[in-house]
């Protein structure tokens, strides 16, 4: 039982990774590299915010929301002015530039040996979190709350001009519309909400380490949000329970754990080339990648 | 010490102009961003080991076949992932992702086969020379010579011959090309054969240097990646000049702070050249829409 609610946990944790990254990919169609990044930003500020400042969950997470964000915006404003391919390599090198901070800066993120203890987060007063189930309350409390978000933003105003950007630049800015201003939008959303799951990961499985956090972090996120398919709020959903389900499968095949790693990868990868070839919106998206 | 630097960046820009070489002869002709290529440069050292190490052929042939293995798999990349989707009219996103889609087979494939340690092909210590205080290794000089040789050939023929102009009128315009007669499907492959050649002796030169591991592909596609923005996109001379220019940048940085540094100070110049000078230090200002 509890390892069905572990299972569960992280569920949730890649449902708000996919669904926020579905933001970028397939309302706007920019295919940006870097949600790992913020995910780890959000990991390691949980660690600081739980470790050495104690702090309750709601201000935890609407901190580090901010904080992410913040990031995302230092980020999108250099990388938003590139266009098509360049943009991939922007966000693939702030990738590469927040990993390596993360793994050699050891002064401040003790490196490659990752930060372990951090403390269960509290609610209020002494009330801890600290069991499976009480880890997946919070962890599906949080998915959610991020589920509805997205959902109601896609079906927003805002959601509209997204899809329309995304489908012809060029209108949109003969109408009027600050096409970069909304990107940014799009782009800080997504990495405050990328943040949240960090908080969910740092806290639930108490030890981070940079290598969570690096490009085939990004990678295996797009692979979730391109096999379950983009544009809507189903397809994101879909994709991150798929991408975390398969390798429990290939458990019930009784394949050992030291190829088990690298065969789910395998699985990925197909699946990916797979779904481009016959099924690029992906098995429950409705965008296909321009 | 000052030029042990730059030999040192020389060295390994030319290796990563190499690669960047047979990287943009794809980019440049099909526009297809052959995330891919990273395989093809570990494929061959592992080849060389399986070859050369595991079964003791004789280390000549064992690069040679493995060149040739390696190129064959380039060309069956393209007939096998790359040509359907065109076929199809998928965007290049798509094409890019089944590329990166690839990339996560082979590589793992690769890590179940060999395992994730790092191998060496090179057992011995390689000797050194001396040159007015500057000190290169046998296998830097090895780099070197095979790097500027293949440099200097591949545009002898780039400037000189049919395959040359043909690389350049399929970029321009693939659709004339046909038009005019030309078999376009046969020196697309052709370019994805030579591209292979340029991935497998960038590889085989690399890893008998530093060893090899699965996740080596990856990360020196970055560099290649780097290379050919800092150079400028869609201009072959531009590989020569992104690469040295990353190669150096790699150099001064070991020798300033630490090599650990020397992936972040690498991307952070990109950024940089990204926002000032996307079109790259060679390349024309491109007009959006």
């Amino acid at each position: 039982m509890d390892y069905i609610l572990h299972l569960l946990i992280i569920i949730n944790i890649y449902i708000i990774l996919s669904v926020s990254s579905n933001l970028l990919i397939g309302m706007v169609n920019l295919l940006s590299l870097g949600q790992a990044a913020f995910y780890g930003i959000g990991a390691y500020l949980t660690a600081l915010f739980l470790i050495k400042y104690d702090l309750p969950i709601i201000p935890c997470v609407l901190l580090i929301m901010l904080l992410t964000g913040i990031s995302g915006l230092i980020i999108a404003i250099p990388t938003l002015r590139l266009k098509g391919d360049y943009f991939v390599l922007g966000t693939l090198a702030f990738q590469n530039i927040v990993f390596s901070v993360l793994y050699n800066w050891s002064e401040l993120t003790r490196g490659p040996s990752g930060i372990w203890g951090i403390p269960s987060p509290r609610i209020f007063g002494d009330l801890a979190i600290s069991t499976s189930f009480g880890f997946f309350l919070l962890s599906f409390t949080l998915s959610l709350a991020s589920v509805l978000f997205f959902y109601f933003t896609i079906k927003s105003p805002f959601g509209r001009i997204l899809k329309a950007i995304r489908e012809d630049e060029v209108v949109v800015i003969s109408m009027g519309r600050n096409v970069v201003k909304f990107k940014i939008f799009a782009f800080v959303i997504s990495s405050s909400f990328i943040g949240i799951s960090g908080f969910l990961y740092a806290s639930y499985i108490s030890y981070i380490d940079p290598t969570s956090f690096n490009i085939q972090e990004s990678i295996f996120i797009l692979t979730a949000v391109i096999i379950g398919g983009s544009g809507n709020i189903r397809g994101p959903l879909l994709g991150a329970i798929f991408v975390v389900l398969i390798p429990e499968l290939l458990r019930f095949f009784g394949i050992s754990e030291s190829i088990m790693a690298n065969l789910r990868q395998v699985i990925y990868g197909l699946l990916i080339i797979l779904i481009m070839r016959f099924r690029p919106q992906g098995i429950a998206g409705i965008y296909s990648l321009k | 010490m000052f030029l042990q630097i730059i030999v040192n960046g020389v060295i390994a820009g030319l290796l990563i102009s190499l690669l960047a070489l047979g990287f943009s002869l794809i980019y440049t002709t099909t526009r297809i961003f052959h995330v891919s290529y990273s395989v093809l440069f570990i494929f061959s050292s592992y080849m060389v080991f399986l070859f050369y190490h595991l079964h003791g052929i004789n280390i000549y042939i064992s690069c040679l076949i493995s060149i040739l293995l390696t190129a064959l798999l380039s060309v069956l990349i393209d007939i096998v992932i790359y040509r359907p989707l065109i076929n199809k009219k998928s965007s290049f996103n798509i094409i890019m992702i089944s590329s990166i889609g690839f990339m996560i087979i082979a590589i793992n494939l690769i890590s179940l086969l060999f395992g994730n340690e790092t191998k060496n092909i090179n057992i011995e210590p390689s000797e050194s020379l001396i040159f007015f205080d500057v000190r290169v290794t046998i296998v830097q000089l090895i780099q070197a010579i095979v790097s500027i040789l293949c440099i200097f050939s591949f545009f002898l023929v780039g400037k000189f011959t049919r395959i040359g102009i043909n690389a350049r009128a399929l970029r321009d315009d693939e659709l004339l090309l046909l038009i005019l007669g030309t078999h376009t499907l046969k020196i697309r492959s052709l370019y994805f054969f030579l591209s292979g050649i340029f991935a497998a002796l960038g590889g085989i030169l690399i890893s008998y240097d530093v060893g090899i591991d699965p996740y080596m592909g990856m990360s020196m596609l970055i560099n290649v990646f780097i290379a050919l923005v800092i150079g400028g996109l869609g201009k072959f001379e531009a590989s020569i000049l992104g690469g040295l220019f990353v190669g150096l940048v790699q150099s001064i940085t070991v020798y300033l702070l630490s090599s650990k540094w020397q992936d972040a100070a690498t991307l952070l110049i990109f950024v940089i050249f990204l926002l000032i000078k996307p079109e790259g230090l060679l390349g024309n200002k491109i007009r959006e829409f």
